[in-house]
């Protein structure tokens, strides 16, 4: 295997809320291959976000990696201070798409200005170089009569266009890793498609790393090569996409993939994880998920499970894994998941091949 | 080579037998225990009193102002103070009489021997009830208008042009001419400043009004069924209580300020009566020859006005429930 | 574009119209008008027939009615008048008559001779007043018997610098547009206001021309008169207004009628002066608001914020007169006047602490908006991509917080100009500046009328032109607004 991009080592993440301390990550550990697609999933206040946060430094102002390192081109970006050393990163060598277009572009400012912007800081060109390629940009991302749109304003533009014209923006520097914070979940079904198809041809031809964040599973499916469950704050599973879809060990996974609707019969009742996510203000003693989980065992109330290997590409933190726990069988909806998938391919969809 | 992805392996504590077998028993959790939720149980005035005395500066400010209003409206029982009356005119060395020089008059004396502190208190008192009861007009006035205001697209329509026209002008040269050509009595100094006053409360309400009424929670419980009563008393009402009691905390100050100017300018409430305005006009002549006179009911009220603004914006804080997390 | 900004001057009139209207039906109903006359010293030492045909002229004049002597009652019905002058006479009884059946309260001074008035209802006041308001000089303006054969033209010449003007004759003003060197530097004199006379005080002169005449000494410059003379005078030639009656000097300096000047003064006029308080307060509260409320917003919560949040809880609790006289006292323990006339308009130190007051008056305002703007704006997602874009900081604030900032401190300005009026009332009262302010209330004790009406119109024109401007300045900052399209809307939903 090659070396990473991007190297994350046992860090920690605390914010401090009205004099309460809330620890949000916790101790994660994870390599990013270069040019694989990696998804985070997890649900809401798992960590997703701030665990990428951390490599741009754009933790809230209450927060701070307290312990642990993250490498990127040799330097470890835990040890950055001023705003000056970030800014060489950010924008520059890691772009962040955020979740939300209709807020994400300044609303006074014309779309070809905050192209451009980028272009003339990070590329030192001058203005009508950096229009040129704003204009290149805009048309790449699909932006129909680019020369005439540039300097419209936010508002003319639809959900999808703006969207189309945040990517463009990540893109201007061409950084070596994109991270995509939810980039769909405010745009209607039918423009999500088309945008993750976007990212997807853009990185080939722009050659950059994705690191997808999302609670899609469908979109996981559909477009990533490697595939990070959080839960509490931590990296409970990590494998390839077949490994988490066809052979998940965690309860945390197994929940996950039972709660698909798609994967709901006639007349078969929904699936939910029972309960809610824990409380990150208080500590946390065994597994974090063991309350919620209809698989625990005495000791996911006493001990944090270790990593268990399952094979070279994925691992889980479930004590189920240890040779003494008994021998469970995951749900029953979750076990012949890939008869099930083909079977609702055939009605359409875009399952399968990538 | 080997997957680099493994964290590092936690050290296992001592405290556990790793080689108990009943730890691997299944010991599934029930749904009550998931379910809990840890928050104490919550009560509205309850906390609305905890945050407000947990403001040092609040409680400093209301024992101030809670002294200061109850002088005003006792003292003038007993000192029976008239600015028309003065037993002690003919009596010159009982004139300007510095403070804290003799007994019974700690404020002193003014040019025709009156107690500056009787007329302090009598004038505190009256520029107290102007305020208060043009605050009460105000808001009643306002936040009734105000609700139709907010609820009715019709007399939105009105309104706004009216408010337009009102909110434009300042408030001072409308109470000014209003005095003016009514004369500077009780009744007609509050009716004048209540007459455009009471807008800019009910634009206030109107405003808020229209943010709650919209809210998707309301929304929800009219969906639900939940009658309107329910949904103005239980979703609406808390929510006004705060947006309410700022408004009055801005308004009191605010009126004892008109009144001071006003009668410093002369269009203020007519001589017969006491009020700190009035104190100060007449006081004003004797600023380098007897400071005291004119610098005690300024001062006053500027303690006044500051004690009751912080007070009422700490309870306004405190009474927004979103303020109750913590 | 046009047509909103069309229906809001409209709006913005009808305002002034209404609020205007209002005062002055009170004014005119609601003070007795015996006390009008109270404070005027020749009326109360005369007696008799004096006395009353005084009062009804000065009613009269000041609007109250319409006072008819019997020679212009005469007038109206014939042209010859002798028979109708004498008192009992039928033509005489036959014009009272028509006179009465009109409406009008017909006396009889001690010889006998009739006169009559009118007491203008409601309605007819405010016709009065508004019909009245604008005055449009034309070339026959002037209607003056004894000299028939002027010559009514408008024309462009030159005026006594040589400079080209727009000059009528038959006019009541000579030079209708000219040029001189103080600003705005063009000048007109062809659409004026009439407010009606001030009254006790500079009783017959206009309103209007009290508050824009200038103040103090006289200051008389080197001119040439267009007889040739050449003299030091503080005649503003530019003024020129038709004059009936000629004197001795007048014809020395002129050969028309246009003699009728106004002087050079060498302290600004009462509006003059509280411009200059009100622009540079306002500018001095910009300043220095904008700036603190900014660095409150980048240090929230912490000391400089704190501090910032303290002074602007004092100054807007603080009765605003407590405050003027605090700083006013402050002030003289620094050696600065505590009144203004005491050092007058010539010395710097005579504007420094009004000035710096009308600023502190206007500032917690401003400064809150900008706090609570600056606060929102950095939480907002724009400025969190703009961050992952890689700007720095400063970047950022100059390139988009700015930006989007300049919107509500160009929506605070008309807020801000109606403070300082409000503001200026207290402070010039305090002060005692010779500004528009101190007028009011000193008209207000005089029971000056009119002058009470020309100052409440200024101040609400003002107010409501503010608005109107800073709604418009909102067209140009702001890209979203459309106002052609939408009106009211959901302004705050943003």
């Amino acid at each position: 295997m090659k070396d990473p991009i991007l190297s994350v080592k046992n860090i920690e993440v605390k914010f401090k809320v009205r004099d309460r301390v809330l620890t949000a990550i916790r101790n994660i550990s994870l390599d990013f291959e270069e040019h694989k697609v990696v998804a985070i999933v997890g649900e809401s206040g798992s960590g997703k976000s701030v665990f990428t946060k951390t490599f741009t430094g754009m933790l809230d102002l209450n927060g701070e990696v307290t312990q642990g390192e993250i490498w990127f081109e040799g330097k470890n970006l835990c040890e950055f201070k001023t705003d000056a050393e970030w800014e060489q990163i950010r924008g520059k060598k890691i772009a962040t798409v955020f979740q939300d277009p209709m807020t994400s572009l300044n609303p006074v400012r014309t779309i070809g200005y905050q192209i451009s912007e980028v272009i003339i800081k990070h590329q030192g060109k001058s203005k009508a170089e950096a229009k040129k390629e704003a204009i290149e940009l805009m048309e790449k991302v699909g932006i129909r009569d680019a020369e005439r749109r540039y300097d419209e304003y936010p508002f003319m533009y639809s959900g999808g266009m703006r969207q189309r014209i945040v990517i463009a923006i990540a893109l201007a520097c061409h950084p070596k890793i994109l991270i995509c914070d939810e980039p769909t979940t405010a745009l209607d079904v039918t423009i999500q498609a088309q945008i993750i198809k976007l990212i997807k041809d853009l990185a080939k031809e722009y050659d950059f790393t994705t690191i997808y964040i999302t609670h899609d599973l469908g979109v996981v499916a559909n477009v990533a090569d490697n595939v990070a469950v959080m839960y509490g704050g931590q990296i409970i599973e990590y494998g390839t996409v077949e490994d988490i879809f066809y052979d998940s060990r965690h309860p945390y996974t197994w929940g996950l993939l039972s709660s698909l609707p798609q994967l709901g019969l006639k007349g078969e009742k929904l699936f939910a994880i029972r309960g809610t996510p824990p409380s990150l203000f208080n500590k946390i003693q065994g597994d974090a998920f063991a309350p919620r989980s209809n698989y625990a065992m005495k000791i996911d109330f006493l001990k944090e499970p270790p990593v268990f290997h399952v094979s070279d590409t994925h691992w889980a933190k479930t004590w189920l894994l240890d040779p003494r726990a008994p021998k469970v069988e995951k749900p029953e909806a979750i076990r012949d998941l890939h008869e099930r998938m083909v079977e609702l391919t055939k009605k359409g969809g875009t399952y399968g091949k990538r | 080579m080997e997957n680099n992805n493994i964290p590092v392996e936690e050290t296992v504590t001592d405290e556990i037998d790793m080689n108990d077998p009943s730890l691997f028993e299944m010991a599934i959790a029930d749904d009550s225990e998931s379910e809990h939720i840890t928050a104490p149980v919550y009560s509205y005035w309850g906390s609305v009193f905890r945050r407000f005395f947990s403001s040092k500066i609040a409680i400093a400010m209301m024992i101030v102002a809670a002294t200061i209003i109850l002088f005003a409206f006792i003292q003038p029982m007993f000192s029976n103070y008239s600015p028309m009356v003065a037993p002690n005119i003919n009596n010159k060395s009982m004139h300007y009489i510095r403070p804290f020089k003799m007994a019974g008059y700690p404020f002193g004396t003014d040019d025709v021997g009156n107690s500056l502190f009787d007329a302090l208190w009598a004038g505190t008192k009256n520029s107290l009830i102007i305020a208060l009861v043009s605050t009460l007009i105000c808001e009643v006035v306002g936040i009734i208008v105000g609700m139709f205001w907010g609820f009715s697209k019709k007399v939105d329509a009105v309104m706004i042009e009216v408010y337009n026209v009102l909110s434009n002008i300042p408030t001072t040269l409308i109470a000014m001419i209003l005095v003016y050509t009514m004369g500077g009595g009780f009744a007609q100094l509050i009716f004048a400043l209540c007459v455009t006053s009471w807008i800019g409360t009910a634009y206030f309400i109107r405003v808020q009004v229209m943010i709650i009424r919209d809210r998707e929670y309301n929304l929800a419980s009219q969906c639900l069924g939940t009658p309107t009563w329910k949904i103005i008393i239980n979703n609406i009402f808390p929510y006004l209580i705060s947006v309410i009691i700022t408004s009055v905390s801005r308004d009191v100050p605010s009126f004892i300020s008109y009144e001071v100017a006003l009668s410093f300018m002369g269009v203020g409430i007519s001589q017969e009566y006491a009020s700190l305005g009035r104190m100060v006009q007449k006081y004003a002549a004797y600023m380098t020859t007897a400071s005291y006179l004119f610098w005690i009911p300024v001062a006053t009220s500027a303690v006044i006005c500051v004690s009751l603004y912080i007070v009422g914006q700490v309870l306004a804080d405190a009474s927004d429930p979103r303020t109750h997390m913590v | 574009m046009a047509k909103y900004i069309l229906t809001r001057i409209v709006k913005a009139c009808l305002s002034i119209f209404v609020v205007v209207s209002i005062v002055i039906v009170m004014l005119f109903t609601m003070i007795p008008r015996t006390k009008v006359m109270d404070l005027d010293t020749s009326y109360r030492k005369m007696t008799g027939d004096n006395k009353t045909v005084y009062r009804l002229m000065r009613y009269d004049q000041l609007g109250y009615l319409d006072y008819v002597r019997l020679s212009d009652m005469c007038k109206s019905e014939y042209d010859d008048v002798t028979a109708c002058m004498i008192n009992g006479s039928t033509e005489n009884k036959a014009v009272i008559e028509k006179y009465e059946s009109n409406g009008y309260v017909i006396e009889y001074l001690r010889n006998g001779t009739a006169y009559g008035y009118h007491d203008y209802n409601i309605l007819e006041l405010v016709w009065n007043f508004w019909s009245n308001l604008i005055v449009v000089d034309n070339v026959n303006a002037v209607q003056d018997e004894n000299n028939p054969d002027l010559e009514r033209k408008i024309y462009i010449g030159t005026d006594y610098n040589g400079v080209p003007a727009v000059m009528g004759s038959g006019t009541t003003h000579k030079y209708l547009i000219y040029f001189d060197s103080t600003f705005p530097f063009i000048h007109q004199n062809w659409i004026t206001f009439n407010f009606g006379i001030s009254y006790p005080t500079k009783a017959g002169s206009l309103t209007t021309d009290v508050i824009n005449e200038g103040q103090g000494a006289q200051v008389s410059i080197l001119q040439t008169f267009p007889t040739g003379v050449e003299m030091e005078s503080p005649y503003n030639q530019h003024t020129a207004k038709y004059k009936y009656t000629l004197d001795h000097l007048d014809m020395q300096k002129f050969n028309d009628n246009y003699a009728d000047c106004t002087s050079y003064y060498e302290s600004p006029s009462m509006v003059n002066t509280s411009y200059i308080f009100g622009i540079i307060s306002l500018i001095i509260a910009y300043v220095v608001a904008l700036p603190a409320g900014m660095s409150m917003a980048r240090n929230k919560d912490q000391l400089i914020d704190k501090i910032g949040v303290v002074f602007i809880n004092v100054v807007i609790a603080m009765p605003s007169l407590a405050l003027i006289f605090f700083i006013r006292q402050i002030g003289a323990n620094f050696g600065l006047p505590d009144k203004f006339p005491l050092l007058g308009f010539k010395d710097i130190r005579s504007y420094i602490v009004p000035m710096i007051i009308l600023a502190v008056l206007s500032m917690p305002s401003l400064m809150t908006w900008m706090r609570r703007y600056m606060i929102d704006q950095s939480n907002s997602d724009y400025v969190k991509f703009a961050r992952a874009k890689g700007l720095s900081q400063r970047e950022i604030f100059s390139k988009h917080i700015m930006k989007n900032a300049i919107i509500p401190i160009v929506n605070g300005i008309p807020a801000s100009v109606i403070l300082c009026i409000s503001g200026a009332l207290i402070t010039e009262s305090a002060f005692a500046i010779p500004g528009m302010g101190k007028m009011l209330p000193d008209a207000i004790s005089k029971m000056n009328n009119n002058m009470v009406i020309t100052l409440t119109f200024i101040f609400a024109a003002l107010s409501i032109f503010s608005i109107l401007i800073g709604d418009l300045l909102m067209v140009v900052v702001d890209p979203r607004i459309q106002l052609a399209t939408k009106k009211g809307g959901k302004k705050n939903g943003k």
